[in-house]
């Protein structure tokens, strides 16, 4: 098979415009995306919350006669035709008796400084082609305790990239120190990719500060700046598919096909969002160790009816990085609880291309040792093992686990007369006890080949059943429980 | 000098040869600064800048040019520091730049007519490309407010970059000769900014900021 280049998962700036933003993305969608107003009120049509709007600046006039009184400690200014971050403010808390209000480094800014910014915003300093813009006055949102002990002061925020409605990519970012609060990756805001099928978070990375290059990131494992900094992978992000619901959700109202849902998780009202972006940015690929065009390229002629729907793909086709970030921390390996695994033959041991058998197997950690179905014992190459066994007349259960072993005491030698048979153990099956032979197999569960012992067990809905015996040094995944 | 017949008629009908040669140059960096940014990645201040930059230094020399350059960033930069604590419109603040901009300059060349440092000839420079330059002012600053000085200062560094190459090519005696002589470079230069346009390939700073993820997909063996 060729190998498709690597590079071609990437996806460029100059393919994003040509192929994404500009074909999927009307210039109608974007002028909603790019006014925050007009986006709340859309969003809030169809019952999505975004931060509650405080007060609208729109001109000089207005912000003349703004009741400074009414404002309340905390709370974000920004302008609505704002770019990548640019022209907020967020206020943490109010000077007691003044009319001063206090930001997440600690700087005061007073009534004069605020009413100087919000000048520079009505004047257009912030926003796209410096046109004359609205200043508002909006909610802070209070972040979720999980997150919270991730970030520095400011809110964390979830960017979920969605195509063709499906959830293709998403990230979290994590203000720090650095970059003041805000979550803004250029000025030194923590991401971290999350996997699309869990939710759990995978890579982390940060901009690289000392470099010449603009956009060069570095791997980081923990958090940086915080007085205990905690490990940034492996975070299990609360209430994950609602917010792919709602990013979907803000997918069909806006009408962007191509559009990143900026959400925040408000420790009050859940998830929240932020920001709609018609241009989403590139980092998200760095984040999350992946590239973005395959990925898009892959859903781009599904059709996808419903919201659900297009959860479901995202998680059967991108989700998955996870277990090899798990591993990686961990070193242990991920399985899940029904796993599709290959037993080698018995009777072509030593030849060169040993005949194998598929057998569904069920990870449970109830049993200690392996069990093998007898048909499937059968299959690959022990029958006359089983033949042998059901022809000594075993009797088919006993009374107790100590007749059980009595009965093994005083027959040990015939019952393990065939060359295969290692061992017989006592083994309780339902109610029953029972005395059952214990062989050996050679099977491949997750790439990785092992001898196991396994009990030839007479009928059972899996072909093997793999016990705690071996399930050591693994990870079980059971989010696949109901796939087949 | 001997033009093609095609200039020839050109200049003949009422078109100076600098106009034209100026109005080709124009062409060519245009051209250069979308190389730069849809093939390389570099940013810039726009397109207007570094071609006016690259014609300005076409006019003052390249070594004139970036010390002029560097004192025009040096002075906004002061100026700009100390003009955003008071409180004042946007429009102001930047005419008052220009004004220190002006003093600054003025500053500079009877320091550089009095100590030489090595730019003797600074009474020669034209006054339209000194001025040029000093419009990368507002460019450098409005980065500045905008995002944050690093970016404004990176951003200003290939902008330079660029021009400066612009500049190489422009006043290379045999392009411009070449150039006048045959003007179907102008089509051939919309040919090639149409094949730029549909370029959909990385970047060559793509590859670098990627880099990580290209090494990741090395690793991975399961696709």
């Amino acid at each position: 098979m060729i190998q498709r280049s690597k590079y071609k998962d990437i996806l460029g700036l100059n393919r994003r415009n040509q192929e994404y933003v500009r074909p999927y993305n009307s210039p109608s969608a974007k002028r909603l995306a790019d006014n925050k107003i007009r986006t709340k009120k859309a969003l809030a049509k169809e019952g999505i919350k975004t931060p509650e709007v405080y007060k609208l600046i729109r001109n000089k006039q207005q912000l003349k006669f703004l009741d400074w009184e009414s404002l309340p400690k905390s709370f974000v200014i920004k302008p609505n035709q704002g770019t990548g971050g640019n022209g907020i403010i967020v206020f943490y808390g109010k000077k007691k008796g003044e009319l001063a209000w206090i930001r997440p480094s600690g700087d005061i800014m007073t009534k004069n400084d605020i009413i100087l910014h919000i000048e520079n915003i009505l004047d257009g300093r912030f926003s796209m082609g410096n046109k004359k813009d609205i200043a508002i006055f909006e909610e802070r949102v209070k972040t979720d305790s999980l997150l919270k002990q991730y970030s520095y002061k400011g809110v964390p925020d979830i960017r979920v990239i969605c195509f063709n409605g499906v959830p293709i990519m998403a990230m979290t970012r994590i203000p720090t120190k650095r970059s003041d609060g805000t979550a803004n990756l250029h000025s030194g805001a923590i991401c971290v990719g999350i996997d699309i099928a869990t939710g759990i978070t995978t890579y982390a990375m940060q901009m690289n500060t000392s470099s010449l290059l603009s956009d060069t990131y570095e791997d980081i494992e923990t958090t940086q700046d915080l007085r205990e900094n905690k490990p940034l992978r492996g975070i299990h992000i609360p209430d994950w598919d609602n917010i792919l619901e709602i990013a979907l959700k803000c997918q069909r109202v806006s009408k962007l096909g191509y559009i990143g849902v900026d959400i925040a998780l408000d420790a009050e009202h859940g998830p929240i969002v932020f920001e709609l972006n018609a241009r989403p940015g590139l980092g998200i690929q760095v984040a999350n160790k992946a590239g973005l065009r395959w990925r898009l390229e892959k859903v781009k002629d599904i059709e996808v009816g419903s919201i659900k729907k297009g959860i479901r793909l995202a998680k059967s086709i991108f989700g998955g990085e996870v277990e090899e970030s798990i591993e990686t921390i961990s070193g242990r390996k991920v399985v899940t609880i029904n796993e599709k695994v290959l037993v080698y033959h018995n009777t072509t041991k030593g030849k060169k291309e040993p005949e194998k058998e598929v057998g569904r197997a069920f990870m449970d950690t109830g049993v200690l040792t392996s069990r093998i179905s007898e048909a499937f014992a059968n299959r690959v190459g022990l029958i006359s093992t089983t033949k042998y066994f059901n022809s000594l007349n075993v009797p088919k259960k006993f009374n107790s686990l100590k007749d059980a072993q009595e009965y093994i005491d005083n027959n040990v030698k015939t019952l393990t007369l065939e060359e295969n048979i290692k061992r017989v153990a006592k083994i309780v099956d339902g109610e029953d006890v029972k005395v059952r032979p214990v062989v050996e197999v050679k099977v491949k569960i997750s790439g990785e080949v092992k001898d196991i012992e396994a009990v030839i067990i007479e009928d059972s809905e899996y072909h093997l059943i793999i016990g705690r015996d071996e399930l050591r040094g693994y990870l079980i995944d059971t989010t696949k429980t109901f796939r087949n | 000098m001997n033009y093609s017949p095609f200039t020839d008629w050109l200049i003949q009908n009422g078109i100076s040869a600098q106009t034209l040669e100026l109005l080709v140059a124009t062409t060519i960096v245009a051209t250069i600064v979308s190389i730069f940014r849809y093939l390389f990645g570099t940013r810039s201040y726009g397109i207007y800048a570094p071609i006016i930059l690259a014609i300005a230094y076409s006019f003052t020399g390249l070594k004139y040019g970036l010390s002029i350059t560097l004192v025009v960033i040096l002075i906004s930069l002061i100026s700009y520091s100390v003009l955003r604590k008071i409180r004042m419109h946007y429009i102001t603040r930047i005419a008052i730049n220009y004004c220190l901009l002006a003093i600054g300059l003025i500053a500079f060349i009877i320091v550089i007519k009095k100590y030489g440092l090595g730019l003797e000839n600074i009474s020669n420079v034209p006054a339209l490309a000194l001025i040029s330059i000093a419009g990368l002012s507002d460019f450098f600053i409005k980065q500045f407010v905008q995002k944050s000085l690093k970016t404004s200062i990176m951003t200003l560094v290939s902008t330079v970059i660029v021009a400066s190459v612009g500049w190489f090519i422009i006043t290379r005696d045999y392009v411009s000769s070449y150039v006048i002589n045959n003007l179907w470079i102008l089509p051939l230069l919309i040919f090639v900014n149409l094949l730029i346009g549909q370029f959909k390939g990385l970047r060559i700073k793509d590859y670098f900021r990627f880099k990580s993820v290209l090494k990741e997909k090395d690793d991975d063996t399961k696709k």
